[in-house]
């Protein structure tokens, strides 16, 4: 018993002092192969992924973004949506919701494919040597609302089209504005998504909209780490789902010293992480889970995320120094 | 006519034989010879204090060299700029009665103090004229000692501190001042910060502070295996000493450390009251109150003062190694998880009092405020509130650099540690 207890303690203390940057690196690449490529190799986790594996890419695509039926789902006409029929879109919520609580929004900072490539921007932006740049507070405070904004019109524009007060053309809202629709196709060779439909003035306006995000995405993220993150709608929806997740951050606000390490690093700018030392769930809406804070903390035990309730990845002292370290060797 | 007068020479007397010599000499005799079991490897630090505070030797360093006057100057970017840093701050008695010409009658020890030694002919330790003194905006008397620095001769440059931290306009603002302050050293130096430079500062104070935390680490143990006397000399010689050669002797020093733990040693009696200091903070050689517990059977095992654990405790996150990233990161180290008692609220200090508290296994805290340092005095009343409410014994020392009031310290704590002694008794 003794015996097993120790080497379970050895396994941790080894996690806990892993380069997680590395580590985050390669498997999100292994993550973006699966899901942009994974098609190719008949793989296919079906339509109620948690995060951007984008419909539109029909080849390579290993599974597909929940946010694509769900609007498709949501604009039929409302006598057949308040039918039966509702069912459907009912245990379509439930397998989404399944797949969701399994990992939070550990989906967005390791799996989904438009994070990713938000990181690789990144990554190409820091070896340039431009340096990021993040909103003031007040900036922060108005824009953190647009996901929720977002989230509420990808639902009732929908039912408006299915209640006959838009055209068809503008379904599904979301999907053509997002900037995972022509990004992830070209991926696969596939840039028919960089088009503009002239076949009527809502497809045109909306197909146009569609390019000036991802032109605005390819910027932002550039600019801004996780830029298109901020705005997700998906994030939103996760965020109110988040309560019964099995992977969660946590925070012991006795041990924090408030140096604010974590906020430092965080991608998304969330202060909370920092400063807020009473929730002991610590995951904001913003947040991506990509436990950056959790590496970049010094204190023994403070931010921990956990899986089940069994704690995976501490912060540890030894752990902080010898990432800072490596960062101070190589660190670019 | 003149030629016949007849001059009597005056020969300035030798430094050994001068009163900060003695003063000095007295305390580490103390230190050293009034303990026994001292660390083997402790050597280092008490011959480092007696041939610079005892026998006025010279500190060589490398570069300019830049004094500082608290711990919210970014030592960082003044090694990235090949300048050397020496914290001003100074614990010697006959200083601080030598700058009280300066400061009213009932103001801190530790300031009146650093003004006597930059304005006296025989500064010890013996540094040489700084080429330039950062003073930061902390507290008022150390804002109005600038201007008098300055009229001594000094170049003083003013770092920019905000009074509140929690504030993102005060963690902008602070960014703001700390570039300026690269910038100052830029034009002062005439060197260029880049990343290399700046990382090898960065990996200097980060090894010291590793090396720094071992140490804290291992006074939690029960019984200690090292006195608080011997800590506080140790981060005292941090404010002048050669970073490598310190962080190389306390690395030896850990290395004794976990010998001792593996042969199962005590450096003090199991029931001996262990104490966290807090307050003001102890300069040597100004160590009276933490020897005081020490001698009357006590022991420090953790301390939350600026001339130590603050000093060196909080570590720098860098997410980007860039040269505005790292420097931005600097500026959060020095100013987030800061706990001095100028900023606005409190509730850090609290909180990091209590953790170590817990985690040290403390049976009582002591708490120095120097006459005069209204701050630290002000704060009282609400740690004095928290720790009540936690059940925590606390004894309040309001002190100064004078050996008068020893006698009735010595008193006082003997009669705080019998009582932390009954109350461990009562709950056994």
């Amino acid at each position: 018993m003794k015996a097993s207890n120790t080497r379970l303690q050895a396994v941790r203390d080894a996690v806990n002092r892993v380069d997680l940057k590395n580590f985050r690196f390669w498997f999100q690449i292994v993550a973006f192969v699966l899901f942009v490529y994974g098609g190719y190799f008949a793989i296919d986790l079906g339509s109620r992924l948690p995060f951007f594996s984008c419909g539109y890419n029909d080849e390579g695509r290993a599974g597909i973004c929940y946010l694509l039926p769900l609007q498709h789902q949501l604009s039929q006409p409302w006598p057949r949506l308040f039918s039966l029929a509702s069912i459907a879109i009912l245990t379509g919520f439930l397998t989404f919701t399944l797949w969701f609580i399994v990992l939070n929004k550990g989906w967005c900072g390791y799996i989904c494919p438009l994070g990713t490539i938000q990181d690789w921007i990144t990554a190409l932006r820091r070896r340039i040597g431009i340096r990021y740049s993040t909103y003031s507070e007040s900036q922060f405070e108005q824009l953190t609302k647009v996901k929720y904004l977002l989230l509420a019109l990808m639902i009732l524009i929908p039912l408006g089209v299915g209640g006959g007060l838009f055209s068809h053309d503008v379904s599904p809202p979301f999907c053509l504005i997002c900037p995972a629709r022509m990004v992830l196709p070209a991926f696969t060779g596939d840039v028919s998504q960089f088009t503009i439909d002239f076949s009527s003035k809502t497809a045109m306006v909306m197909t146009a909209l569609g390019i000036a995000v991802t032109a605005l995405f390819l910027v932002g993220s550039f600019v801004r780490k996780r830029f298109f993150c901020f705005f997700c709608p998906m994030s939103a929806l996760h965020y109110l789902l988040s309560k019964p997740a099995l992977l969660k951050l946590k925070k012991d606000g006795n041990k924090c010293t408030r140096c604010g390490d974590c906020y430092r690093v965080c991608d998304m700018g969330i202060k909370e992480i920092a400063d807020d030392v009473t929730t002991v769930n610590i995951m904001t809406d913003d947040c991506t889970m990509c436990l950056k804070c959790v590496s970049s903390c010094p204190e023994n035990g403070t931010l921990k995320a956990t899986f089940a309730g069994i704690p995976i990845f501490e912060s540890t002292e030894e752990g902080f120094i010898k990432r800072m370290g490596k960062g101070l060797q190589h660190g670019k | 006519m003149e030629s016949d007068a007849k001059v009597i020479p005056i020969h300035p007397s030798p430094y050994n034989l001068s009163r900060q010599a003695a003063e000095a000499q007295t305390v580490l005799d103390h230190i050293v010879d009034d303990f026994s079991d001292n660390p083997e490897s402790m050597r280092y630090f008490y011959d480092l204090f007696r041939r610079v505070y005892c026998q006025g030797e010279e500190l060589k360093h490398e570069g300019l060299l830049v004094g500082t006057t608290c711990i919210h100057a970014p030592e960082e970017l003044i090694y990235a700029f090949g300048a050397t840093p020496v914290r001003l701050c100074n614990g010697s008695y006959h200083y601080d009665q030598r700058g009280a010409d300066f400061m009213p009658a009932k103001s801190c020890s530790l300031v009146k103090a650093t003004l006597g030694m930059l304005n006296s002919e025989t500064v010890i330790p013996k540094i040489g004229k700084p080429d330039m003194i950062v003073n930061p905006t902390t507290c008022d008397q150390k804002k109005k000692a600038s201007a008098m620095m300055e009229n001594m001769g000094y170049s003083v440059y003013d770092l920019e501190l905000p009074s509140v931290k929690e504030s993102e306009a005060s963690r902008v603002y602070w960014q703001r001042s700390v570039r300026q302050f690269a910038e100052r050293l830029r034009e002062l130096t005439g060197r260029k910060l880049t990343r290399k430079n700046l990382k090898e500062a960065m990996a200097k104070t980060g090894r010291a502070q590793a090396a720094f935390r071992t140490l804290h680490n291992f006074r939690r143990q029960s019984p200690s295996l090292i006195l608080g006397k011997d800590a506080f000399l140790v981060t005292n010689a941090y404010f002048f000493d050669d970073i490598g050669r310190w962080t190389a002797a306390v690395e030896k020093l850990n290395e004794e450390l976990a010998q001792r733990e593996k042969a199962g040693f005590k450096a003090v009696q199991s029931k001996a009251p262990r104490v966290l200091f807090t307050g003001s903070p102890p300069i040597f050689p100004n160590l009276k109150l933490p020897l005081l517990i020490e001698e009357s059977g006590g022991v420090v095992v953790a301390d939350e003062t600026c001339s130590a654990n603050r000093m060196l405790y909080d570590m720098t996150a860098v997410d980007e190694w860039l040269v505005n990233d790292m420097v931005d990161s600097l500026a959060d180290k020095y100013l987030k998880p800061c706990t001095c008692p100028i900023f606005t609220r409190n509730d850090d200090r609290r909180r990091r009092l209590l953790d170590l508290v817990s985690s040290f296994n403390v049976d009582g805290v002591v708490y120095q405020a120097f006459a005069g340092c209204q701050v630290y005095e002000m704060e009282y009343r609400s740690v004095a509130e928290e720790f009540n409410k936690a059940g925590i014994p606390l004894l309040y020392v309001e002190t100064d650099y004078s050996p008068d009031d020893k006698g009735q310290l010595s008193t006082r704590i003997e009669a705080f540690l019998e009582s932390l002694k009954n109350r461990r008794k009562q709950r056994a």
